[in-house]
């Protein structure tokens, strides 16, 4: 199996007067495992079944290596769908559902189940052939659609939230399985998820979308640390957001005027004083002061300790706003933290962006 | 009962079990049964009884003649003996009177040769309009469900419920006035030449067992509908695009994912529409006007209504009835479906 590159050309999908996807430009790799993340309702399903050919874009155009889908219609596409609630045949034992495609491709019955007990032996079902699909668990299921969309060897393979269904731990073990079984098939993975912890831990690259439209395509690493605007920066992980002005920008930071006082970040859009922004600070990149001051120091009140088990939540309030640390749990150490403390963090970790809806609004 | 007790309370729950009781005897036991036994028993007039009655009277004008005669205390005990004979003969006379009932297996094995024909050609007919409707149905039923927009669905739905508002009988008025000889079918062939009403060169559609199935079919369409649709609208609309997906010709989809899902639906509505058009009488006896005597329940109408032979109509309507209960059977064979999936 080889994976295929996707070319989304300024595609878009409007539902009455209801723009479920805006004009998107969006190229996928070859064998790239690609995310897309994106509160419910943003249009990640839509793009999906645009892509395996179930909905015809209003506008744009659609390529999967390098051909035009245009004219050809899903059960021609070489993309296979695993959708949201499986959609398994639930009259057809485990090995027919898997062979499905293969059937519909004329294979003799022999060679079928052949091919599909090895795919059987991928996803780690031997033993579980002849039953129902009705009688297994969760996470087996999970695996027999992915058997299922892989028996008909397609290039493209779309994921729509495939683990949602899923309780933590096992969802853990599939992220897992997943990206081993997308590594060992070469097959491209567009895998949609409004999970950002799934996207960040599988992906090779992930592209964020709000309300239809996609702000950022990056890796993990840039989209955590390098957001590009205020809602991929509080939709992906958590943010301490300060809104205010810039007061200046010099050498690559600029100094904002927020209800703490002014502080400092990476100004890396360049804003310039005057200009309406916020400031972002990831509540881990924050300490409690001890010594050196560090570039921003802010003073509040503990409100409440949260334990999360490898680490603290520590939310601290003042004037009405809110700030939380994600303190790394040291025992004893922390437990009787009260009353006004000092907090700070280095500008490198402030990060200054041009003011805009975030994710919580 | 003891969980109807506890969620409805003693009264209700009486209520409850008194209805249905009711219900089941009332619509189901009582008719049945009452069918069943008459269906078991002749009326018999014993051949010799007018035979005895006469010599009876003539004992008892000899008797007479000899109480004229008779003198002394004989004479009272052949009075004795004429009140003895009367009674004997008024008792005699009601047994005429009120034949004897003979339970028997008679009324099934006697059926004539044209009457078993008539039973088997309608069991055959009914068979092939279940199949007709099943074929005209489902491609309705799994459009209304799956393919057609919400408004469209109800247009649809619509479309199929407005004519059930019209009594049977006129519907199937209509199919002869469309199929008659000079009806819509022939004038508009007419028409376009195929035929010539003015010199009586028409299509005689009336007169092949078409016409009765046409009407049957249109007749009974929403008994093989409406359970197919209810099956079909529970299909998850992703497992055909699935099916699709992996490469599926629509063939293939209908074949594999869409009809075996659909089976117990289907069962119902063959169940429905071939008990219903083997029990039918008003459309073979209107499409036919009453001249062939075709189906099998116009022969129990003329046992029951013109020879009064009620019993052996009960026998014929018995017969019927088991043949549509193995049909259930058969149906639930055929599609694989138990009595829960059918219920369901
Ligand atoms: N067939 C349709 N007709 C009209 N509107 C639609 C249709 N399909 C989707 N929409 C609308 O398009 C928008 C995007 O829907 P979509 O299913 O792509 O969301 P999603 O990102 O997959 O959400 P979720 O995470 O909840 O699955 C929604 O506002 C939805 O109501
Ligand atoms: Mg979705």
């Amino acid at each position: 199996m080889h994976g295929k590159d996707v070319e989304l050309q300024g595609v878009s999908m409007v539902f009455g007067d209801v723009v479920a996807v805006a004009p998107t430009d969006l190229t996928i790799r070859a064998g790239e495992f690609f995310s897309i993340l994106g509160p419910s309702g943003c249009g990640k399903t839509t793009i999906l079944r645009m892509i395996s050919g179930f909905l015809t874009p209003s506008a744009g155009r659609i390529l999967i290596g390098g051909e035009d889908m245009g004219d050809i219609g899903p059960n021609r596409r070489p993309t296979a769908l695993i959708f949201q609630n499986l959609a398994l045949f639930p009259l057809m034992s485990v090995w027919e559902n898997i062979a499905f495609g293969l059937e519909a491709r004329g294979m003799p019955k022999k060679a079928r189940r052949e091919r599909a007990m090895e795919l059987i032996d991928l996803v780690a079902l031997r033993g579980h052939e002849e039953k129902r699909t009705g009688d297994l668990s969760g996470g087996q299921r999970q695996r027999v659609a992915i058997a299922r969309a892989l028996a008909v060897e397609p290039a493209v393979l779309l994921l729509d939230e495939p683990l949602s269904a899923l309780d933590a731990k096992l969802r853990q073990h599939m992220r897992a399985e997943l990206k081993a079984i997308q590594r060992k098939t070469g097959v491209t993975f567009i895998y949609i998820t409004h999970d950002q912890g799934e996207a960040l831990t599988m992906s090779d690259r992930i592209a964020v979308m709000n309300k239809g439209a996609v702000e950022q395509v990056a890796a993990s690493d840039r989209l955590y640390d390098d957001p590009q605007t205020p809602f991929v920066a509080t939709f992906v992980g958590e943010q301490n957001v300060f809104a205010g002005r810039v007061i200046e920008a010099e050498a690559g930071f600029a100094l904002l005027d927020t209800p703490f006082g002014p502080l400092r970040g990476r100004n890396r859009d360049g804003l310039a004083a005057g200009a309406s922004a916020v400031l972002c600070v990831r509540p881990e990149r924050m300490q409690l002061v001890n010594g050196a001051l560090p570039d921003n120091v802010i003073s509040a009140d503990v409100e409440r300790r949260d334990l999360e088990g490898p680490f603290v939540n520590l939310f601290l309030k003042r004037n009405e706003e809110s700030i939380v640390l994600h303190l790394p749990n040291r025992g004893a150490a922390g437990r009787e933290l009260s009353g006004e403390q000092q907090i700070g963090f280095s500008a490198d970790d402030g990060l200054v962006l041009t003011s805009g809806r975030l994710a919580r609004d | 009962m003891t969980e109807l007790v506890r969620s409805y309370g003693r009264p209700l729950t009486a209520i409850f079990i008194g209805l249905t009781t009711l219900w089941i005897l009332g619509m189901i036991l009582v008719p049945q049964l009452f069918m069943a036994e008459r269906s078991f028993w002749v009326e018999e007039k014993p051949n010799d009884i007018s035979l005895k009655i006469d010599r009876a009277y003539a004992d008892l004008s000899t008797m007479k003649f000899d109480l004229a005669r008779a003198e002394g205390p004989g004479k009272d005990e052949i009075a004795g003996r004429i009140e003895a004979k009367k009674r004997e003969i008024a008792g005699l006379e009601e047994q005429e009177k009120q034949p004897r009932k003979v339970y028997t297996m008679r009324n099934y094995t006697r059926m004539s040769a044209l009457h078993f024909q008539i039973f088997l050609r309608t069991i055959f007919y009914a068979a092939m309009v279940t199949v007709l409707a099943l074929v005209v149905c489902y491609p309705v039923a799994y459009a209304i469900a799956q393919v057609a927009t919400p408004r469209r669905a109800a247009f649809l739905m619509l479309g199929l419920i407005i004519p059930y508002a019209i009594n049977e009988l006129l519907r199937v008025y209509a199919w002869l006035m469309i199929l008659d000889y000079q009806g819509v079918l022939n004038t508009m062939l007419d028409w376009i030449g195929v035929t010539d009403l003015a010199t009586q060169q028409w299509i005689p559609f009336l007169q092949s067992p078409g016409a009765v199935f046409v009407a049957m079919v249109y007749a009974y369409i929403l008994f093989m509908v409406f359970p197919i649709y209810n099956t079909l609208e529970t299909l998850d609309k992703n497992q055909v695009e699935a099916a699709r997906d992996l490469g599926a010709s629509t063939w293939r989809i209908h074949w594999r994912v869409v009809i075996p899902y659909a089976k117990p639906g289907m069962a119902v509505g063959c169940i429905m529409t071939f008990m219903l058009s083997a029990g039918s009488y008003s459309v073979p006896q209107i499409m036919t006007r009453g001249t062939s005597g075709d189906w099998f329940s116009q022969t129990i109408y003329r046992q029951f209504f013109e020879s009064n032979n009620w019993n052996n109509g009960a026998a014929y309507a018995f017969t019927l009835l088991i043949v549509c209960t193995l049909f259930i059977f058969l149906m639930m064979l055929v599609f694989r479906v138990g009595v829960r999936d059918i219920a369901r």
